[in-house]
């Protein structure tokens, strides 16, 4: 591994003001940080541990029956809390789906929803879009993984499933930086290849995402279905997250994001409209999966996530009727 | 004094170009940066560990993880590496209590915390001192090769402390994050699951074969005591790293090392310029230099460097500059051999022949064309099979130290014989001068049958240092830089009769072995079925994919699945079910004209059919309807129980104790255990009064290498050999007083005269396919062996699981996958391997059958290898059962099956 410095600040402001040093580098629980540094993939100087920070590691439930989340919980903590697994189930799993115990007892959500992408590619270090490079490796390569929708010039797919719970459950991102702090909706968190190919998400040097907020649900029941090509231990080929208000049958409320299909975790609101205000029946179900593709155009060897992620959402739908 | 380079050095002339002509396809961190700058030395931060409940102040580098640090600081070699990326869990440690991967870990952030390592668990790794856990671990066969075990306890005793009273699949879930590459993941599940047990016995001491004996050695394995060869720390020690190349076919113009040499600590480098050692084991039939030009393939050895550590080893690589002159490649077999195809080794890209020819491996029985004419049915299917590495749990590691003009290498070998062999063969010094040690060994399933190039380096950077050298591979290393299994095109034409019989077997086949030709290349298969008309063509091929050679029985697991796929196939087209077309058409005599000394395939196939129920669980295939199809399917296989060379000693001392030299290293299949029971049931003692000596040229006699199956056998017979003469000793002279010894050395080649000696297998598997998401659950897998007569039923039955797991993931998942562009490998690694985990591997279902047969020990054919065979072409029947489709390409993974089913 290279040679670089260390400090695990006590208090934001000092942390903000050590990312804000040339070559430096926030690391959370620091698994894929430390292998991406291993394989000459990034190669910072400075690494500023994010772990000791105060209260970044709670979970504390808001008296409007929300929860606020800091970003330094570990994914076990998260995937074990009795509020998440009760009121947002679909986040709880999303996080107990993540790698292995091991990683999960390392890993922290800011840093699950901020990894670097695992395109094969990028992994290898093919001097892609995502190493600075010009190209897209897999757009004509091995792309059996990659993206289906919101592809282009990149087509990594986003590795989190946390981030796709995140975005199906309408969460707030709370971002420090050195310009102060703001809450953004986690919508407007990742950034798409088109928009700019250089990064994943909105933050800029020195930021750091401190909290998430889920606002209150009442009445929202919501799962996470993780597909992956062995049982454990891998990103997901294709996911659903899906969040449903249902009265007398009737949905009255749907937030439904997609991962490995696309770029960022894929929001669908036209299947979320073709939801609302419906009785939900089978048929719907299996209508409004559809729907989620139509626009998908796949790579050469891609083809098969469109069926799968047509199936995954359905069985996830219905498993919530 | 051994000479290790034929040229000691060159003359440096002229100015360098820097940097290469097509920075574009560069790999960040695979190609020389060149010129850095020599660095301050590394500062150091000061951090108190608490381990094991010992507390240690240490100074650190920041960069160190704390596997690296509990390993090399504290001495505290139980935790193990076995990838460095959080892919493996070999170095699975609690940190506060929680698991974590301590190769994922910086030292500093352990700082203050408590933190507990597989020595932990018990007082100095005595039996009577274990945890309940670790004895149960023993008392189930848990550790084959070992080196997963550590981190497996680990996960274990995080579950158990978190679910007192685990369910079968929480056990699962809790201890997912530990590859055991073995797979002896059912022996894990039952151990801890009997763990919560509230009874604890203590180890059962058995006398004799036939008996579930636990592994005389298990407690080492389970303890962290175990020595492998990355935990032999020797004084002032350097560790070495390799240069590689990131290309698949380029020249070198111009390889530039002097700023590598000059960066503080560096103390020797390496290259084809300085070095041209000859790496013999590594092609049997072209010069393959430890450093070769041109390069021809992404991982081929360029320079190698020695420094005081392994980051300094690391950071010197990056300054060695290398231009090279990018030259077009060839990955297909079939493609390399079209004549306008790049030549990639002298004499064209079909590998010689035995005889020194350019042409392919043809074998012929019977008048092919004339057994088309008489066949009613004739089919023809054509499969490909892909290069998947062995990926055993311990990385190539070697270790070499000179002492005057004495050579000793530590290395993880499958034959300490063999390995010493090579060394002074291309080290040019005489066999007395060379010693190979291999104290414990973490799996190689074929990868490290020879001397390895690892080896070599480290010798020839030790001579040069005049130092003991450590050369460390890294995973991906072990991924490209070794071997793994060859991939091939299988063309097939097959003719039958309307009552079911076969007539003719065409069989056109590639393999790809990549640039060397390392193993044969061989597609077998055929051997399995009874046909008068038979033609076998196969093209050994060079490629400028990683290199192939083998992986548990070779030549098979790809080749029967070619075979079997179109023997069910046959038996679909003549409407029969595939186990009466097996009683019609299997094997009677070798190549139908050998007898078998003893062959219980018929049993095998009759035994399967009645346990998985055959007979009521078969239908035609594609009649099933659903969501979610079940499918069930069965092949056979066998595999070659020869006899021959090898050797064994046997020491009778004063106080009744039986010493077992053998040159085994046992690399997982419990080969210690096996040869203490045979000397016990031969000598008529209790298995407590045998000692083996193993793993180690200078106390073991030759004994044939652990690979082709054959320890049992031929070391087994040489044991019994000697055994015979000293009981002669014993009766003649009465036991050994004080200090005097009875010894007997035995040396025996048995000779087969007009027979076959096969061991083989029928297995049965029932699959679910769930049509809308394309996963396929292995419901149910029965293996039927006939591996003569069983030694040791317990490790036996570990062999059988370990090996249809991994085929299971042969069949469903694996693939190392290049990029067609650039020739690049794009997914090496256990994560892009997607190698079976605790989830994916159902319970095996184990029987065997044990015909009397005259040779071999007792009658003992192989275990290790049969069980892999016919696993492939098992799954892939039961799909074909399931959906009434035909995959022809593996792996057969979701995507593929959903392209078909769409």
């Amino acid at each position: 591994m290279k040679r670089f410095t260390h400090v695990s600040p006590d208090s934001l402001a000092t942390a903000t003001v050590a990312l804000n040093e040339p070559g430096a580098t926030p690391v959370g629980g620091g698994s894929d940080l430390l292998g991406m540094i291993k394989d000459d993939l990034t190669a910072p100087d400075h690494l500023v541990r994010l772990t000791q920070l105060p209260g970044l590691d709670t979970i504390a439930p808001q008296p409007d029956d929300g929860v606020q989340i800091g970003g330094m919980i570990t994914l076990t903590g998260l995937s074990r809390h009795p509020v998440i697994r009760e009121r947002y189930t679909a986040l709880a799993e999303a996080a107990g789906s993540v790698g292995t115990p091991q990683i999960r007892n390392a890993g922290t959500l800011a840093g699950n929803i901020t990894q670097r992408p695992w395109c094969w590619y990028f992994r290898q270090g093919f001097p892609c879009y995502k190493h600075g490079g010009s190209r897209c490796f897999s757009r004509t390569g091995e792309n059996q993984f990659n993206a289906i929708l919101g592809g282009g010039p990149s087509y990594i797919v986003h590795p989190s499933d946390t981030a796709v719970a995140l975005v199906a459950l309408d969460a707030q991102v709370h971002v420090v930086g050195d310009g102060g702090d703001r809450w953004l909706p986690i919508r407007e968190f990742f950034v798409l290849p088109s928009d700019d190919v250089s990064r994943e998400n909105v933050l800029a040097r020195g930021d750091i995402v401190t909290q998430l907020a889920l606002p209150p649900q009442p009445g929202t029941r919501s799962a996470y279905t993780k597909v992956t090509d062995r049982e454990a231990w891998t990103h997901a080929v294709v996911s659903a997250a899906v969040a449903l208000v249902v009265e007398d049958g009737v949905c009255r409320r749907a937030g439904i994001a997609l991962g490995g299909v696309a770029p960022i975790p894929w929001r669908v609101t036209r299947v979320e409209q073709l939801l609302i205000g419906q009785r939900l029946t089978p048929e719907l179900a299996a209508a409004a999966s559809r729907a989620a593709v139509e626009s998908a155009r796949p790579l050469s060897r891609n083809r098969y996530k469109i069926p799968l992620v047509t199936e995954t959402l359905r069985r996830t739908l219905l498993s919530l009727l | 004094m051994g000479r290790i380079s034929r040229r000691s050095f060159i003359e440096r002339t002229g100015a360098i170009a820097a940097a290469t002509s097509l920075p574009d396809l560069e790999l960040r961190g695979a190609a020389g940066r060149g010129n850095l700058q020599p660095a301050d030395p590394v500062a150091r931060t000061s951090i108190r560990l608490r381990v094991n409940g010992d507390t240690h102040v240490l100074d650190v580098e920041t960069r160190w993880t704390l596997a690296e640090v509990l390993r090399d600081q504290l001495g505290l070699t139980g935790t193990k590496i076995g990838c460095d990326r959080g892919e493996c869990g070999a170095c699975t440690v609690r940190v506060d209590g929680t698991t974590v991967y301590a190769c994922s870990q910086l030292a500093i952030w352990a700082d203050g915390q408590d933190v507990e390592t597989v020595e932990g668990l018990a007082d100095g790794g005595h039996a009577d001192q274990m945890s309940p856990l670790q004895q149960r671990f023993v008392e189930h066969d848990g550790p084959q090769c070992g080196f997963c075990t550590s981190g497996q306890l680990m996960s274990a005793s995080a579950l158990l402390d978190d679910t007192p009273h685990p369910t079968r699949d929480q056990v699962r879930e809790g201890m997912v994050g530990n590859i055991c590459r073995c797979s002896n993941y059912n022996r894990y599940v039952e151990a801890v699951l009997d763990s919560t047990s509230p009874d604890v016995s203590s180890p059962r001491a058995l006398t004799s074969i036939g008996t579930p004996t636990p592994r005389v050695d298990a407690v080492e394995r389970v303890s962290g005591q175990a020595r492998y060869t990355g935990d032999v720390q020797l004084p002032d020690m350097l560790f070495a790293r390799v240069l590689r190349s990131p290309h698949p076919h380029a020249r070198i113009r111009r390889l530039d090392t002097r700023s590598a040499e000059r960066l503080p600590g560096v103390r020797a480098v390496i290259s084809r310029d300085t070095c041209d050692v000859i790496w013999t084991s590594g092609d049997s039939r072209n010069d393959r230099f430890l450093f070769n030009n041109p390069v021809r393939f992404v991982g081929d050895a360029v320079a190698a460097v020695a420094a005081v550590d392994r980051h300094t080893a690391e950071e010197a690589l990056k300054a060695i500059v290398v231009d090279y002159e990018l030259l077009e490649f060839v990955l297909d077999p079939e493609a390399a051999l079209q004549p306008d195809a790049v030549e990639i080794q002298p004499g064209g890209n079909l590998s010689a022949n035995g005889r020194g020819l350019h042409e392919p491996e043809v074998y012929e029985r019977g008048d092919l064309e004339a057994g088309f004419a008489a066949s009613d049915v004739v089919l023809e299917n054509d499969f490909t099979s892909k290069h998947i590495n062995n990926a055993q749990l311990e990385p190539r590691v070697s270790v070499a130290r000179w002492d005057g003009d004495q050579l000793t290498v530590w290395a993880p070998t499958q034959g300490i014989a063999n390995t010493r062999r090579d060394l002074a063969r291309d080290l040019s010094l005489p066999l007395e001068s060379v010693r190979v040690v291999c104290e414990y060994m973490g799996g190689g399933f074929g990868n490290k049958n020879q001397c390895q190039d690892s080896d070599l380096i480290a010798a020839v950077l030790a001579r040069n240092t005049d130092t003991a050298v450590k050369l460390e591979y890294t995973r991906k290393e072990d991924f490209l830089g070794v071997h793994g299994r060859w991939p091939t095109r299988q063309y097939y034409r097959v003719g039958a009769t309307r009552d079911g019989l076969l007539q003719a077997i065409d069989l056109r086949g590639y393999s790809g072995l990549g640039p060397h030709r390392k193993s044969s290349g061989g597609i077998a298969g055929i051997e399995l079925f009874r046909c008068p008309n038979v033609r076998r063509v196969v093209h050994p091929t060079y490629t400028n994919m990683t290199v192939s050679a083998n992986f548990r029985g070779p030549a098979y697991p790809q080749g029967v699945w070619g075979i079997e796929s179109m023997m069910d196939e046959m038996a679909h087209a003549l409407e029969v079910d595939p186990v009466a077309f097996h009683r019609l058409n299997a094997s009677r005599l070798y190549m139908d004209e050998t007898p078998y000394t003893s062959w219980a395939l018929p049993e095998c196939i009759e035994r399967g059919a009645e346990i998985i129920d055959w007979t009521s669980r078969w239908r035609r295939a594609g009649t099933r309807t659903g969501p979610v199809r079940r499918g069930i399917g069965m092949a056979t296989g066998a595999f070659s129980a020869r006899t021959g060379r090898s050797s064994a000693r046997l020491r009778l001392d004063g106080d009744g104790r039986l010493w077992v030299h053998v040159g085994v290293t046992d690399i997982g299949t419990a080969a210690k255990t096996t040869m203490a029971l045979l000397a016990a049931e031969a000598m008529q003692m209790r298995l407590d009064q045998v000692t083996v000596v193993w793993g180690d040229t200078e106390r073991c006699p030759y004994s044939v290498g652990e690979s082709g199956s054959r320890t049992t056998v031929q070391t087994g017979d040489a044991l019994l050999a000697a055994a015979a003469d000293l009981t002669r000793q014993l009766a003649e002279r009465g036991p050994p007083q004080g200090d005097a010894v009875l010894e007997a050395e035995a040396t025996t080649n048995p000779r087969i005269e007009g027979m076959a000696r096969y061991a083989c297998a029928a297995h049965y598997a029932e699959v679910e396919l769930d049509m809308g998401t394309g996963h396929v659950r292995v419901a149910r897998y029965v293996a039927v062996h006939d591996s003569g007569r069983i030694l040791n039923p317990m490790t036996a039955a570990s062999q059988v699981k370990g090996g249809v797991t991994m085929g299971i993931g042969m069949a469903l998942h694996e693939e190392l996958l290049y990029d067609r562009a650039t020739g690049i490998p794009v997914n090496p690694g256990y994560y892009g391997a997607r190698v079976m985990t605790h989830l994916d591997t159902p319970e095996i279902e184990v029987h065997f059958i044990e015909p009397e047969d005259a040779y071999g020990p007792y009658g003992a054919k192989p275990v290790g290898e049969p069980p892999m065979i016919p696993v492939v072409a098992a799954i892939g029947n039961a799909i074909f059962n399931a959906t009434g489709r035909r995959f022809t390409e593996l792996p057969i993974s979701r995507d593929r099956i959903l392209e078909a089913l769409a």
